[in-house]
């Protein structure tokens, strides 16, 4: 490239341009939005919140079982089956000691007959296609075998494709239930963790913007509140309200708001000394207006990551009255009660409590990453 | 410092008040009288039972009644079972559930504070992500999943411990890392966070200057600032150890404070419920307020006078 006099001219440059900033201006949201999506667990974990919400809601219109219809033919049954080959057609035997024949692809057909019982031998004889198949129930682990010569059939795994995750002890569709109990644990946790806001940030603002005698009292109260264990109270509320969703949301809701009013009070009472405060009590801003449109809205990056982290001790809180048995009414399901239903077949059945399990665990970490990427998020020390 | 003890015992009496006279609220609110569940009783037998526990008399002098009796450690009779009193429930159940707990501090307390200087010291490598990521699992994992999986793989998979009562020192096993698996992984992050704090400061610099070998930089000067949070979460974690008990003595099957208090629950025995919730709020505020005393007694920094 040949060098010509007329590269070297200088560049013609207004003070407007000089002034400009180019880089692109980025509002408060998007500065958030930017640091959160460059941590991948938090992204990861919102997804995960994202699919479980979309699980819980769209899943059931694709599934052919409901969450409460029992099937007492196929109680207990797990997602991964051994059957014995017998002949051409494949056996699977129930823990409560029942024949089900299996198709090919995995789905369940119908029951077999129980022909006799021998219990000298320890065995029941089923007609399985006109062919006589005994149980033996002697054993440490229940067999399939011919009755006459005592040889086992050849046993695979096969897995169960009517109700790929199962079914519990009364025979419900345990995918069925999932989504069924997926969606009423993460509403528990979103509502309940509403109502802590709207209560919380009432309460502390109140607190904190008043400040002196109001103040003092006011958390005086909050901290003789959270000296009491608050699983006691949450299970006291519950036996005024009965059993049910609206008195687990009650009680959740009106016992975990002290962290929050604590939050709340402490940003409200920085904020305040600001001069924005100033300016806006001058030009004749009414309280109310001072704290709802000024204060509030300044603190509430603290307020979202506090409401974040409640979400998960909410989903546990309600897993575990679950598991206490006096959360949710039968057939009504949630996460912790399926755990709680399922301990009692936990030797035969393990499938029943760890799905539910798995679940909740997934659902923890999903919600503690988001929490931990809003926090880092929002924090403006770590900006850059 | 005297008077800021004073002051924190007169707060503790007056929630204590409160907590009573809310529990007490709360258990009268309860729609039905404790009789009017199970059985049906003729009018005559609910007048005499009620005349016989005092319920007859007005909601105040009840309250009044029951507080002369705290005030005396009654505790007051079962509703449920007849001749039973709630103080034998805590007599018996208390120190059941007590035992695990110490056990279950103890292990705590020897567990997460070593794994946590290790990660600390190996900051960024394997041994600090492998234990962190141990933590972070163990905090988000619901204590009553961790113990039954435990007892599925422990107990009926391997047969190795058993999968309910307190008859050998085997029995505790489980229990103890099950009520104790959530604080270890927590006290595990605290102390590392904390001690990679201390060790970032200029006396440990200083420390490191004499000529001190590593090991004695971090158990003679580091250690002790760095578990100065871990103290202050004790409390509370003691806390945590007692009331997440009530689960894990309810899955293997431990005649505890904790599962007295759930079978008052499902079974609606008022006085028992009352009873053991104003024991734990007191107990609890009792080991909170101890906890911060020991505080005060090691950081010398501390001066509670303002």
């Amino acid at each position: 490239m040949a060098l010509t006099n007329d590269k070297w001219a200088p560049l013609e440059q207004s003070s407007e341009s000089r002034e400009k900033i180019w880089s692109k201006n980025r509002t408060f949201a998007g500065d958030v939005w930017f640091r959160f999506r460059h941590k991948p667990t938090a992204v990861a974990g919102l997804v995960m919140i994202l699919l479980f919400i979309l699980f819980s809601l769209v899943g059931p219109l694709f599934t052919p079982y409901s969450y409460s219809v029992q099937s007492l033919e196929r109680v207990n049954i797990p997602p991964l089956m051994k059957v014995y080959n017998v002949g051409e057609s494949r056996v699977f035997i129930t823990p409560s000691l029942k024949l089900i024949r299996v198709t090919e692809n995995g789905s369940l057909a119908e029951t077999l007959p129980i022909v006799r019982e021998e219990s000298g031998k320890s065995m029941t004889i089923f007609d399985c296609g006109g062919k006589e198949v005994a149980l033996y129930y002697g054993g440490s682990s229940y067999v399939v075998c011919d009755e006459a010569s005592g040889n086992i059939y050849p046993s695979s795994h096969i897995w169960n494709h009517d109700h790929v995750l199962g079914t519990d002890a009364l025979g419900r569709d345990i995918l069925a239930r999932l989504m069924y109990g997926t969606r009423v644990s993460l509403m528990v946790a979103f509502v309940s963790v509403l109502v802590n806001l709207v209560i919380g940030i009432l309460y502390g603002g109140i607190a904190g913007y008043l400040g002196g005698a109001v103040d003092a009292v006011m958390m005086r109260i909050v901290d003789i509140i959270s000296t009491i264990p608050l699983t006691l109270y949450v299970i006291l509320i519950m036996m005024i309200f009965g059993q049910g969703l609206q008195s687990i949301i009650i009680a959740l809701g009106c016992v975990y708001w002290v962290d929050m009013a604590r939050v709340v009070r402490g940003q409200v009472l920085s904020l305040k000394q600001q001069e924005f405060v100033l300016a806006a009590r001058t030009i004749g801003s009414s309280p109310r207006t001072i704290l709802l449109q000024h204060l509030i809205p300044n603190a509430m990056g603290s307020i979202l990551v506090t409401a974040t982290m409640l979400i998960p001790s909410a989903i546990f809180m309600e897993a575990f009255l679950g598991y206490l048995g006096i959360g949710l009414r039968p057939p009504l399901a949630s996460l912790g009660t399926m755990c709680n239903d399922a301990n009692a077949n936990l030797r035969t059945s393990p499938h029943e409590l760890l799905i539910p399990a798995v679940v909740i665990c997934l659902i923890m970490f999903a919600f503690n990453f988001v929490g931990d990427g809003m926090r880092d998020a929002l924090d403006p020390k770590l900006k850059k | 410092m005297v008077k800021y003890f004073a002051k924190r015992v007169g707060m503790m009496l007056v929630a204590m008040l409160a907590i009573c006279l809310l529990t007490f609220c709360l258990m009268h609110a309860v729609p039905g009288g404790p009789f009017t569940n199970d059985r049906k009783v003729t009018p005559e037998v609910e007048a005499a039972l009620n005349e016989k526990y005092g319920l007859d008399q007005p909601l105040p002098a009840q309250f009044i009644n029951y507080m002369k009796g705290l005030l005396h450690g009654d505790f007051g009779p079962s509703y449920k079972y007849t001749g039973k009193t709630v103080n034998e429930f805590i007599e018996t159940g208390f120190p059941v559930s007590g035992k695990l707990g110490l056990i279950t501090i103890l292990f705590v307390l020897l567990t997460a504070i070593p794994m946590g200087i290790l990660a600390a010291v190996k900051n960024g490598k394997w041994q600090d992500m492998a234990i962190m990521a141990a933590a972070t699992i163990g905090v988000t994992i619901p204590s009553f999943v961790i113990a039954s999986i435990l007892v599925y793989f422990f107990s009926y998979h391997l047969g190795w411990l058993p999968a309910f009562g307190l008859d050998s020192w085997k029995g505790y096993i489980l229990p103890v890392i099950a009520l104790g698996g959530y604080s270890v992984s927590y006290l595990a992050r605290l102390t590392r966070s904390s001690l990679l704090e201390v060790m970032g400061q200029d006396y440990i610099r200083t420390a490191r200057a004499k000529g001190l070998s590593e090991f004695k930089v971090i158990t003679r000067h580091a250690l002790r600032n760095a578990l100065l949070p871990v103290i202050t979460v004790l409390g509370p974690t003691v806390a945590n150890l007692l009331t997440g008990s009530f689960v894990v003595e309810n899955i293997f099957a431990i005649p505890g404070l904790g599962k007295y208090f759930v079978n008052s629950v499902s079974q609606r025995d008022y006085t028992t419920i009352m009873g053991v919730t104003i024991f734990y709020a007191a107990f609890l505020m009792a080991m909170v307020l101890v906890v911060d005393m020991f505080y005060c007694l090691i950081d010398p920094r501390i001066k509670y006078d303002e």
